[in-house]
């Protein structure tokens, strides 16, 4: 601990010399935030895979980096997933998507992507009921499309609105390593599931880094030494509605 | 044991009338295949359904029929299993119909699906801890008992028709919790999430069951023209008035419990006092013609004795209770999900708003379509099998006590 404390304020030294070019008070935490990040750079592009069953995969939103027009995230995963977007907010599948939220009150927005968050309880598994529902040896909730009857219990059992339902046929098939879903069942992010298998971090975690605003960190939640769990060593993060005891496996600074 | 020497038989079912009935009830029916057909072809966006309301119109229907078709049961048994042999001579007719219900809350579940060409994955892929999975298996075991149960009564073997009867009044019971558990057992959603779900369902059931019984009951006597004692009638008037009570006493537990936490006020206030589309199902349809007025009618004196007047209770509690089937399965997902205490939340998943739900004139057409095929086949069941009484009338010698 000791030792990160001073890596922190060695940063926020470096950070109030940068202050005047940075601007406002954001500079403060995302020195703090890069802390343990940078001690890990090379987890940032490549995964390192542990055997089999032994990975927890789980990512950490910075969302004072966040910011309102960035849409680096939603953009990769629908090219990366064939996501279809109908131009319809009824319709328009969502495995990634970006939420403004105002402080009932007052004070400054926020911004923050909201995606499924491979909950370690996973609710949606439990009522599906042909268990096209699963989750992964290393704990990703995935749907298996062949499998799913469309029922759509799920969607209902999701307390973060993670899935969505294809209404309609897509014709759009950008990606060609990822299947794309019919119409009539449900689909939601797999964490990129065949990235990792790969040794490739999310598509959105890369094209947010590639932004320039870096505020996701993905890796295990199982290794001590990953850049995520020294991430959340050193600063408070929280998940979204973390007392419905579902463990998320998404963190956020900052909400 | 068969103290009324009931005779059974089927109608002749060859004037212009019945024909005309069954055809209509056919072409209907076939409205309601075209749309499941539709939907599948399409995808659901031609419904009124969206990523925010998932469930629409069909679910409501199937939750409708399956409760239906235990208060049909339930009058079924009435005879073997509570002793009230007046009833016997419609034992057969309740049988059928509560198979048919359940079949067609079942046509309903499954045409409602994205993907019920998949039919067949439920049998070799199961979840023994979701919720459908279980009920799955509740409802076909009951829809099999109701036929044993039937076959048994066609046979004359009153040891079997006792203990199916049994059998079938613990299963119904068992299939009405399980389906108030699929929302009951909901964590996620504050209008949902409710141990009072399943006993409510059942007593819904009751009502709103005993309720078309005692319609159909009148209108198959009246178009076969067969005496039908309207002693009978009132007697499963003063039922259904029973039941009206324990669904009421229910309803207001439920909502007193909800109400009277604070962090729930927004959510009650939207459903009891907003005086949008909900809250006008709520307390027209669901209170006033589900509970209210049958009730008032029910228990006047004046009235209570008119079985015209018990016709028209019943026929409210037929739509009270679709009503309140609706308020169960609609709002819960109207209401925007709590994600973040303290804020307000904007997104393009139609986040943190109220979102409207409008059933499509296809879910309509869905819902009327299967409603139509499950009479369509009672009307072919009366007609090929031996389910009629000549008559029901009570022998007053004989009923109530048992000889
Ligand atoms: S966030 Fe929703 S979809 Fe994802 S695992 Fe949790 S319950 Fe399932
Ligand atoms: S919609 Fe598919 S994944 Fe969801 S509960 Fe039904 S079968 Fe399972």
């Amino acid at each position: 601990m000791s030792e990160l404390d001073r890596r922190s304020l060695l940063k926020m030294g470096a950070a109030a010399i940068a202050g005047t070019v940075i601007g406002n008070g954001i500079t403060l935490y995302s020195a703090s935030a890069h802390a343990g990040e940078e001690q890990n750079a090379s987890a940032d592009t490549a995964l390192e895979i542990p055997p089999k069953g032994k990975a927890r995969w789980g990512m950490v939103i910075d969302n004072n980096k966040c910011t309102a027009q960035c849409t680096a995230c939603t953009a990769a995963c629908r090219t990366e997933n064939n996501v279809p977007a109908f131009g319809d907010e009824r319709y328009d599948g969502h495995w990634i998507r970006k939420v403004t939220l105002t402080p009932e009150r007052g004070g400054p927005e926020k911004h923050l992507p909201l995606l499924c968050n491979h909950c370690e309880q996973p609710p949606c598994q439990h009522v599906c009921p042909v268990a096209a529902t699963f989750t992964r040896h290393d704990g990703i909730v995935m749907i298996d499309k062949h499998r799913c009857i469309g029922c759509r219990y799920c969607m209902i059992a999701c307390p973060y609105k993670a899935r969505t339902f294809v209404f309609k046929e897509t014709t759009e098939w950008t990606n060609r390593d990822v299947p794309k879903r019919s119409h009539g069942v449900v689909e939601k992010c797999t964490f990129c599931a065949h990235r990792i298998d790969q040794g490739k971090i999310p598509a959105c975690v890369e094209a947010c880094d590639k932004s320039g605003e870096r505020a996701m960190i993905f890796g295990d939640l199982n290794n001590p030494e990953s850049a995520i769990v020294k991430y959340i060593r050193a600063v408070a993060t929280k998940g979204v509605r973390e007392d419905l005891g579902l463990e998320p496996k998404v963190f956020y600074t900052g909400i | 044991m068969a103290n009324m020497k009931t005779k059974f038989s089927a109608i002749g079912g060859n004037s212009a009338g019945f024909r005309l009935l069954v055809v209509m009830l056919g072409l209907l029916s076939l409205g309601g295949f075209w749309s499941a057909y539709m939907m599948y072809l399409h995808g659901h966006h031609i419904t009124g359904m969206t990523n925010a309301i998932p469930w629409g119109f069909p679910i409501v229907m199937a939750v409708y029929l399956i409760g239906l078709s235990a208060g049909s049961l339930v009058l079924s048994a009435l005879s073997s299993v509570f002793g009230r042999t007046e009833f016997k001579p419609l034992a057969r007719i309740s049988a059928l119909l509560a198979a048919l219900l359940l079949i067609g809350a079942l046509m309903c579940i499954i045409l409602d699906w994205g993907r019920p060409d998949r039919i067949l994955v439920p049998f070799f892929s199961m979840n023994p801890r979701s919720m459908f999975s279980l009920n799955g298996m509740l409802y076909s075991a009951y829809i099999g008992i109701c036929f044993v149960y039937l076959w048994a009564m066609f046979n004359n073997r009153e040891k079997l028709v006792k203990l199916l009867g049994y059998t079938a009044v613990f299963w119904a019971v068992l299939v009405h919790s399980g389906t108030g558990a699929i929302f009951g057992f909901v964590g996620a959603r504050e209008l949902y999430s409710s141990p009072l779900l399943p006993p409510s369902f059942i007593a819904a059931a009751l009502s709103s069951g005993t309720a078309l019984m005692i319609m159909v009951l009148y209108g198959t006597f009246k178009l076969t023209g067969r005496a039908l004692d309207d002693e009978l009638i009132r007697r499963l008037g003063l039922y259904l008035a029973a039941f009206i009570v324990v669904v009421a006493y229910l309803v207001f537990i439920e909502n007193v419990t909800r109400s009277y936490w604070p962090g729930n006020y927004a959510v009650q206030k939207f459903l009891l006092l907003s005086g949008n589309k909900y809250s006008l199902i709520f307390w027209i349809g669901m209170i006033g013609c589900g509970l209210l007025f049958p009730f008032v009618i029910l228990a006047n004196p004046a009235t209570g004795k008119s079985v015209k007047w018990i016709l028209f209770a019943s026929a409210l509690v037929v739509i009270g209770v679709l009503a309140e089937r609706y308020i169960i399965v609609i709002p819960g997902q109207v209401m925007p999900m709590e994600m973040f205490p303290g804020y307000h939340i904007a997104g393009p998943f139609q986040d943190g708003r109220v979102i409207d739900y409008c059933i499509s004139p296809m879910e309509i057409l869905f819902g009327a379509g299967i409603l139509s095929f499950v009479f369509f086949l009672y009307a072919l069941g009366l007609k090929f099998f031996e389910m009629m009484p000549d008559k029901a009338v009570i022998d007053e010698g004989t009923a109530g006590e048992k000889k």
